[in-house]
């Protein structure tokens, strides 16, 4: 009897062994353990067949995954890959067009998904951001409801003293009317100044809140001593390069004897912080006028607290509304002299509350805060995340389109599969694994042509984004989302080739791809209709803005030079103007502080008729400080009255009111005199209403006195050579500020700047509405040639019997030119609604007009007629003879 | 003309790689020659430790032996079954044409290497005559 090695090794060897070798390899670890036994015992002969079993488990020894017993369809997986790349390459063009279509696609989609993601994450790095509010203002007036962020000094320890609830308050100041904003800054050391922007007051406690990372200084301490200042770090690298400031001293606008003292680096706000300041100056010590940190009159500070973990913002903020009202607003109130009465049926009337805004919440659903931060938009957001998931789905379409009208020439191999064994499911899973591909094929297409457009992207979206290749969520979801899509776009074509009956196809009868099925030309209507919309959304964007620079604004904001940081200058900037106006390229120099621009100063105000303070209600109005030459610089016109007038002393206390406030105050208001809480007015002019905010709001009261406050000069000049005349400014500037480089801006870049959004909403809907033309274009010159290419002989049929090339160039053409139409008439009625209500942000607007929807369905057809003639035409002038040789 | 690209790349890349034998692959060669006609994997193992004086362990060897197959310098067949073998055949092998050169190609460039030794070179070495690379010359002398 034969001798027989143990068992455990041997069947682990039978295992893993390739299959090919394991008869030899077993014959030979037989006979050398026969042999072994023979000569050295059973457990030495164990143990070697043992070692040469273990020692034998090595590649090239070990069966590969593929043998012959399989566990998955790897094999049946490898053939469908391989048809699909051969049905690739057969078909260049489709393929070109699908994948292409498809990578467009992706490419948008990931951009928009990108910038979607940057917006939603504002805010969030703040440790505690979950458990800070900003307190905001709702007030309802006339209909419109109406939100402000800036409140009473007091406010915020009259907040954490009455609600247990709150843990800490901070505030912050950005009113340009205290010296925030921009200002000529200079460590103590150096001569020349620099210009900043970025200057706020703001609390130790804010920064505790948010837990600002600090690089030098005490977190802790940093604002507590008076005149303390924050900088970031690009602000500290800029003025102390190399060294820690900490302690030095850096003077802002030439205040020499008042510098403040560096009590801390602070790193640079995050581009996704709603806060971006770069001057942090304490608050500590600090108040602007008599009284101001404690009285309730003023309200100029944006505050914001933090509650206790697992305070329910809720009902905080309905008990924090009602008793800052009862407690402070109301008293404060009836003590300028209004019942209690009168203020309680304000209260009622407006619905004057308090709300509580988390902080991550701030930058999208800001809308109504007008408050010179930043915001997004959630609306934004959303259109943009529609308009991407459009433009895959153009992109899906032409997969779908294509996928089932080229049918026909898969029709065969589908028969042939079936009749060699195939299930449906079989099919299916061949046509989805080839939809996978291409979709991944597409995915990694879009990511190339992504990065390539990042760059424009970025500079349209005003972003800063960056493909974030390394993040570890990256690479695994575009996998995933690439196989999902690819599923998603293959179900309807694997189905509908899936079902193809073996013996008609094997046959030849299959002629459903040839016929344009109702499915497919639904699609395209679809398709089209998208397009279009966003063709007709660009195109009344576009004239919106163009309304905006055309607009006549009431002021001329053309060949006017704001001179900035002329507050240095102090008295001498009187000298400075009159020198300025002795140039020949000036035509007047007049105070720039208040400009009809945003972003420069404003100063809101109360206003009644004199005498009648306490019994009518307030005309709210902007209180502007300007000089004699003021009006004539802008272009202002006086309709009633005269102009300020230097020589006279008693304009000192004169006003000039616009046509608004005149109507508001009551009318007929010339000579009269009006009062606000410090000085008594008299009417000696009316200028014509003029746009001094953005065109999205009605114009509002504005009284103008005379004032010496210069920081801006607005110098208009002379129409001509312009180089020339900032030659000749330059000149009288460095004469008065040596150490000071001059820094200008232009009225009317300003102006454009006010819409700068707008703007750039229309860069984008151009951008897309291209995207999405092209993309259906494809599709539509694919599906023209397809249908070209299947009726080649009908057309020589037609051609030999005598029709002309028009004759059938229209019959050709006119199939797909009725989905254009039909798609014009479905897009018109949904984008006027949709434009329209764009259009609504804006008192001013354009109409929409007929003429957008004309030209946007002409140019729709052209474009749809140009992709589908060249098919055509081809079709309608080749020689029938070579459609008809081919049986 | 990415694919002519391609086999371009190959055919250099295979043209360096040229005859490739690693010293445990040529002894196995070598020792498929010694037993013309014998050998399979057992008779191989054998006349290698008692030649070398040196263990193999199965593993290595058959995984050598199909490295070789795969290169084309062997090839097998199956032979008779034995009833020390349990009734499984012995896989022999023999060099092919191909398997030959590369022996040659081998052992040519050895002998390039060991002709351009300077004989001084070896003799410092050593410190006193003994003819080494004489004695390596009949050696290889006698494996032909």
């Amino acid at each position: 009897m034969k001798e027989v090695p143990p068992k455990l090794p041997l069947r682990f060897f039978r295992w893993f062994c390739h299959p090919k070798l394991r008869d030899s390899i077993e014959g030979d670890l037989m006979e050398l353990y026969e042999e072994r036994r023979a000569k050295s015992g059973k457990v030495k002969a164990d143990a070697l067949f043992f070692k040469d079993v273990l020692l034998l488990f090595r590649p090239g020894i070990i069966r590969p995954a593929e043998g012959y017993q399989q566990l998955n369809n790897y094999g049946m997986l490898k053939n469908y890959l391989k048809i699909s790349w051969r049905s690739l390459l057969k078909q260049k063009m489709y393929s070109f067009i699908k994948i292409g279509g498809f990578a467009i696609g992706v490419a948008a989609c990931l951009l928009i998904a990108l910038f979607i993601k940057d917006e939603l994450s504002y805010d969030k790095h703040y440790a505690n951001h979950k458990q800070l509010y900003r307190v905001l203002a709702v007030i309802t007036e006339n209909g419109d409801i109406k939100k402000g962020v800036a409140f009473p000094a007091p406010m915020a320890l009259a907040v954490k003293e009455d609600f247990p609830e709150v843990v800490n308050t901070g505030r912050y100041n950005n009113s340009e009317l205290f010296g925030a904003g921009a200002s000529e800054v200079r460590a103590a050391d150096a001569e020349d100044n620099a210009y900043d922007e970025g200057f706020v007051y703001f609390d130790q406690s804010l920064i505790d809140m948010l837990q600002l990372k600090f690089i030098y200084g005490n977190p802790q301490k940093a604002l507590s001593q008076p005149g303390a200042i924050v900088i970031t770090k690009r602000k500290a690298d800029k003025y102390f390069p190399n060294e820690d400031p900490v302690g030095k001293a850096l003077v802002v606008n030439n205040k020499a004897d008042k510098p403040y003292t560096v009590g801390g680096v602070i790193e640079d706000f995050k581009s996704t912080s709603h806060l971006q300041f770069d001057f942090l100056i304490g608050m500590e010590g600090l108040e602007f006028w008599n009284g101001e940190q404690k009285t309730w009159d003023a309200s100029n500070y944006a505050t914001y607290i933090q509650v206790a973990e697992g305070t329910d913002a809720k009902s905080l903020e309905e008990k924090l509304s009602n008793g800052i009202i009862e407690k402070y607003y109301i008293p404060m109130m009836t003590k300028s002299g209004r019942s209690l009465d009168d203020v309680k049926k304000f209260f009622t009337e407006t619905q004057a509350h308090l709300e509580l805004q988390p902080i991550n919440e701030i930058h999208l659903f800001s809308e109504g805060v007008d408050d010179k931060l930043n915001y997004g938009d959630i609306r934004i957001v959303w259109l943009f995340g529609g308009i991407a998931l459009f433009i895959l789905l153009i992109a899906a379409i032409n997969f779908i389109n294509l996928s089932t009208a080229r049918s026909a020439n898969r029709a065969k191999e589908v028969g042939l599969r079936k009749v060699v064994g195939s299930l449906r499911g079989n099919i299916i899973n061949q046509f989805l694994s080839e939809s996978v591909m291409f979709s991944a094929i597409s995915f990694v297409l879009g990511l190339a042509i992504a990065s390539i457009m990042l760059q424009y992207f970025n500079s349209i979206s005003g972003k800063s984004i960056s493909i974030p290749w390394m993040e570890w969520w990256f690479v695994p979801s575009l996998l995933g989302l690439s196989v999902v899509v690819g599923v998603i776009a293959g179900i309807y074509p694997s189905f509908y080739l899936s079902a193809f009956k073996p013996i008609q196809v094997l046959k030849g009868a299959l002629t459903q791809g040839s016929k344009s099925s109702p499915l497919r030309s639904s699609l395209v209507i679809f398709q089209f209709t998208i397009s279009i919309i966003l063709l007709i959304g660009t195109m009344v964007i576009q004239k919106q803005m163009n309304f905006i620079l055309n607009k006549k604004i009431g002021f001329e904001k053309d060949q006017v030079l704001l001179l900035q940081g002329t507050g240095t200058l102090g008295t001498q900037v009187v000298a400075f103007a009159d020198e300025l106006r002795a140039t020949s390229h000036v035509v007047e120099v007049s105070t720039g502080d208040y400009l009809p621009v945003r972003g420069s100063k404003r100063n809101g105000n109360s206003f009644w008729n004199e005498g009648r303070e306490n019994i009518d209600p307030n005309v709210t109005s902007q209180f502007w400080r300007v000089d004699p030459y003021y009006v004539n610089t802008l272009g202002l016109k006086i309709v009633e009255g005269r102009d300020f007038n230097r020589d006279l002393a008693s304009d000192s206390s004169a006003i000039i009111i616009n046509q608004k406030m005149a109507k508001e105050l009551g009318g007929n208001m010339l000579g009269k005199r009006i009062t606000n809480y410090g000085g008594l007015w008299t009417v000696i002019g009316i200028v014509e209403d003029f746009h001094y905010e953005s065109l999205r709001e009605d114009i509002r009261p504005i009284a103008m006195v005379l004032g010496t406050e210069a920081s801006v000069l607005a110098v208009k000049l002379k129409a001509g050579d312009m180089s020339e005349s900032i030659q000749s400014i330059t000149t009288v500037w460095d004469k008065f500020a040596p150490h000071q480089p001059i820094r200008y801006s232009f009225l009317d870049d300003r102006y454009a700047a006010m819409y700068n959004d707008v703007q750039r909403m229309g860069k984008i809907f151009t951008s897309f509405s291209i995207l999405a033309i092209v993309v259906a274009c494809l599709g539509l010159f694919a599906l023209s040639a397809f249908m070209v290419e299947q009726r080649s002989k009908e057309i020589s049929v037609r051609l030999v019997l005598g029709a002309s090339v028009n004759s059938v160039f229209q019959l050709l053409t006119w199939d797909f030119l009725r989905l254009v139409l039909i798609s014009i008439v479905i897009a018109a009625p949904i984008s006027w609604y949709m434009m329209s209500r764009w259009l609504e942000d804006y008192a001013y607007r354009t109409d929409i007009g007929w003429d957008v929807f004309v030209v946007s369905g002409i140019t729709s057809v052209l474009i749809a007629l140009i992709t589908i003639s060249f098919q055509s035409i081809k079709a309608a002038v080749m020689n029938p003879v070579k459609g008809l040789r081919s049986e | 003309m990415a694919q002519l690209l391609i086999l371009q790349i190959g055919i250099y890349y295979s043209r360096m790689k040229k005859y490739q034998l690693g010293e445990f692959e040529e002894v196995v060669m070598l020792t498929v020659g010694i037993l013309y006609g014998e050998a399979y994997g057992v008779s191989i193992k054998k006349e290698i430790e008692s030649r070398l004086k040196r263990g193999v362990s199965v593993g290595a060897l058959q995984t050598a032996l199909r490295r070789l197959e795969d290169k084309g310098y062997l090839k097998s067949h199956e032979g008779e079954a034995t009833e020390e073998r349990a009734g499984r055949p012995k896989k022999y092998f023999t060099i092919t044409a191909y398997g030959k050169k590369a022996m040659e190609y081998t052992r040519s460039t050895r002998e390039e290497l060991w002709n351009a030794i300077p004989k001084v070179a070896l003799k410092v070495v050593t410190g006193f005559r003994l003819p080494v690379a004489d004695n390596l010359q009949l050696e290889t002398g006698n494996n032909e």
